[in-house]
C-alpha cells in the first residue's frame, strides 16, 4: 500500500474535522428546538373521526382506539354507539345491529339487575383494544345529542411505536393529531 | 280556510292534521325514548356499583427512550472494535442478530437513522416542528461515526442491512460500472425524499394538477419495516419480498443503490480517520479477499472506503487472518466463506 502523503491526510483530515463541526453545529441547532417528552395524541375538539385513523397508522393494527369515559357515560341501555337503533328489532324490542365493525365495544349489565326487561337495565360498556382498530364509528355516534360525547380516540402509547414520525398526524385532515406534553394533555407551545 | 269557516264549523285540513298528528307521535317516542333509555349523566347506582376509570398507558419512559440510544452508541462502539480490531466476522454476525432483535423485532424499525432524513429536513425547514431528541441523536450518531470509523453502522447496527446480510446466499459479482451507476439512484431518492419531507409536490400545468402534501417517502416504501412489524400494507411487503429473494443473489442491493442514508455515509467515510484496511504487511496479495467481498467493494485487492459496508468477510476469508487468530487457515469459522 502507498502512504498516503502529507498533503492528501491534511486536506482529509480538515474534511474530517469541518464534518464533525458541521454535523454538531447542526445537531446543536436542532437539540436548541427539540422537546424531550412531547408525544402526539388526538385532540378530541378537533377530530371528526374520518376513519384515517385506522389506515394510516404505521401498524397493522392502529395504535389509536376508542376509550369510554365512564365518568361521562350514561350506562344507557339504548347506547347509540353500541347498537346500530335503525336495525331490525329483536322480540324484546332491542335493535339487532351493531355499530362497531370489529364488535370491540363490549357491555355487561351492572348495577340492580332486572332480569325480566333488559330496557330497565344499566350497561358497562368496555372498547375491547385487542379489537378496536380505531376506526372512530361508536365516537361518532356517542356525540351529542346522541350521546354524551364520553368515547373518543385516543393514541394508546402502549401500542405507539414512537416512529420517525407519526404517520396520522400527516394524514390528518383536521389537525387533531397535536404534540403534548407529558403529563398532562395540555397542547404544546409550537405546535404543526 | 275560507270553506270551512263558512260551514260554520272549525275544520283543519286533513294534510295539517296529518301533519300535526305526526309530529307528536314522533315527540312522544322521542321523548319515551330519552326518559327510557338516554341518561344525560351516569345513573345513581346507590354504591352497589363503583365506576372503573378508563386507563391512559403512559408514553414510553425517559429511561427507555436513552436506553435506545445508549444501545445505538454501544453498538456503533462494538461494531468499530469488532470490524477495525478484532476483525472477527462471528462477532460481526451475533452484532447484526442483536441488531435485528433489537431495533428490527422489538421496536419495530423506528425510530430509524435512514428515516430520521426526513425529521431532520422537516425541522430545519419548518421552525415550529419539534424533533426529538431521539432523532437528532439517530440521525447525526453513525454520521459522525462514519468520519471516525467509516461505515460501521452499516456493517453492525443497521437491521435493514443485517437482515441483507444474513440472507445472502450467493452472491453475484455485479459489474463494477453497472453498480457505480446504480449507486447513483440513492442520491435521486434521497432528494425526493427530502423533497417530499420538507415541501412536498404542488404541480400545476394547465388544467393537470398535482397536489401530495409533506409525506415521508422513505417510510412509506420502506421493504424490511414489513417485516419487522410482521404486517404492513401490500406494497411494502412486495418490495421486502422483491428485496429479500434479490438479496440472496445480490449482496445488499438495498444498501448500495437505494439507501439515502448510505449514501450521505458513504460521501462522509471517504475521509474517515480509520477503516477497513487491507495492507500487504499483514495479508499475502492473494485476492481471496476480494473474492469474498459480496459488495463489489474491493478495487485492486484495496478496500474502498466508501463502498465498504464494513461485513468482515474479507477478514474472514483471508488465510493470514485467520492464523493470526489462532484459525486453521481455511476453516474453523463459523462462516464458511464462498471462495471461486
Amino acid at each position: 500500500m502507498i502512504e498516503k502523503s502529507t498533503r492528501r491526510r491534511f486536506i482529509e483530515g480538515s474534511c474530517r474535522l469541518l464534518g464533525l463541526v458541521t454535523l454538531g453545529g447542526t445537531a446543536g441547532l436542532l437539540t436548541e428546538r427539540a422537546s424531550a417528552n412531547a408525544v402526539y395524541q388526538v385532540d378530541p375538539g378537533k377530530c371528526k373521526t374520518c376513519d384515517l385513523c385506522r389506515t394510516s397508522c404505521v401498524l397493522s393494527l392502529s395504535a389509536v382506539k376508542a376509550v369510554n369515559d365512564f365518568e361521562k357515560c350514561g350506562y344507557c341501555m339504548l347506547c347509540p354507539a353500541f347498537m346500530d337503533v335503525m336495525s331490525k328489532p329483536d322480540e324484546k324490542g332491542v335493535p339487532t345491529g351493531k355499530v362497531c365493525p370489529q364488535d370491540a365495544l363490549k357491555r355487561k349489565v351492572v348495577g340492580k339487575v332486572d332480569a325480566d326487561d333488559p330496557n330497565n337495565n344499566y350497561y358497562e360498556y368496555v372498547v375491547d383494544e385487542a379489537r378496536c382498530d380505531g376506526c372512530g364509528k361508536c365516537v361518532k355516534a356517542c356525540l351529542p345529542p346522541a350521546g354524551n360525547g364520553s368515547l373518543r380516540l385516543e393514541i394508546r402509547y402502549s401500542r405507539c411505536v414512537e416512529c420517525n414520525e407519526c404517520a396520522i398526524r400527516i394524514a390528518c385532515p383536521d389537525s387533531a393529531i397535536v404534540r403534548v406534553f407529558v403529563p398532562g394533555i395540555a397542547p404544546a407551545k409550537h405546535d404543526l | 280556510m275560507t270553506a270551512s269557516v263558512s260551514n260554520g264549523r272549525h275544520r283543519v285540513p286533513a294534510r295539517t292534521r296529518n301533519l300535526w298528528l305526526l309530529l307528536l307521535v314522533v315527540a312522544a317516542l322521542a321523548s319515551s325514548v330519552v326518559s327510557a333509555q338516554y341518561q344525560k349523566k351516569p345513573p345513581d347506582f346507590g354504591g352497589v356499583y363503583s365506576f372503573p376509570s378508563p386507563t391512559h398507558p403512559e408514553p414510553r419512559a425517559d429511561w427507555v427512550r436513552t436506553l435506545d440510544v445508549s444501545l445505538l452508541v454501544a453498538g456503533l462502539g462494538v461494531a468499530a472494535w469488532i470490524i477495525l480490531k478484532r476483525r472477527s466476522r462471528d462477532a460481526l454476525l451475533l452484532l447484526n442478530i442483536g441488531a435485528i432483535a433489537y431495533f428490527g423485532f422489538y421496536r419495530k424499525g423506528c425510530i430509524c437513522p435512514i428515516g430520521a432524513i426526513q425529521n431532520v429536513t422537516l425541522a430545519l425547514v419548518d421552525s415550529r416542528y419539534m424533533i426529538s431528541f431521539g432523532v437528532i441523536a439517530f440521525f447525526f450518531l453513525p454520521l459522525a461515526a462514519a468520519l471516525l470509523v467509516g461505515r460501521v453502522f452499516c456493517g453492525g447496527v443497521c437491521p435493514l442491512g443485517a437482515v441483507q446480510d444474513l440472507v445472502l446466499l450467493r452472491p453475484l459479482k455485479i459489474p463494477e460500472k453497472l453498480d457505480r451507476a446504480l449507486g447513483w439512484l440513492r442520491y435521486v431518492y434521497l432528494g425526493l425524499a427530502v423533497w417530499f419531507a420538507g415541501w412536498g409536490l404542488h404541480l400545476a400545468i394547465g388544467s393537470w394538477k398535482i397536489d401530495v402534501g409533506r409525506r415521508f417517502l422513505i417510510c412509506e416504501w420502506d421493504p424490511f419495516i414489513g417485516l419487522f412489524r410482521i404486517s404492513g400494507p401490500f406494497h411494502m411487503l412486495a418490495i421486502g419480498a422483491v428485496f429479500i429473494v434479490g438479496g440472496m443473489v445480490i449482496g445488499r442491493p438495498y444498501c448500495r443503490w437505494l439507501c439515502p442514508y448510505g449514501g450521505l455515509l458513504s460521501i462522509l467515510s471517504r475521509v474517515s480517520w480509520k477503516n477497513v484496511v487491507i495492507t500487504p504487511d499483514k495479508e499475502l496479495d492473494c485476492g481471496l479477499c476480494a473474492n469474498s467481498c459480496p459488495y463489489g467493494a474491493i478495487h485492486n485487492l484495496r478496500a474502498d472506503r466508501a463502498s465498504c459496508l464494513a461485513c468482515a468477510r474479507c477478514y474472514a476469508s483471508c488465510p493470514r487472518e485467520l492464523e493470526h487468530h489462532g484459525h486453521p487457515a481455511g476453516g474453523g469459522s463459523l462462516i464458511q466463506v464462498q471462495r471461486r
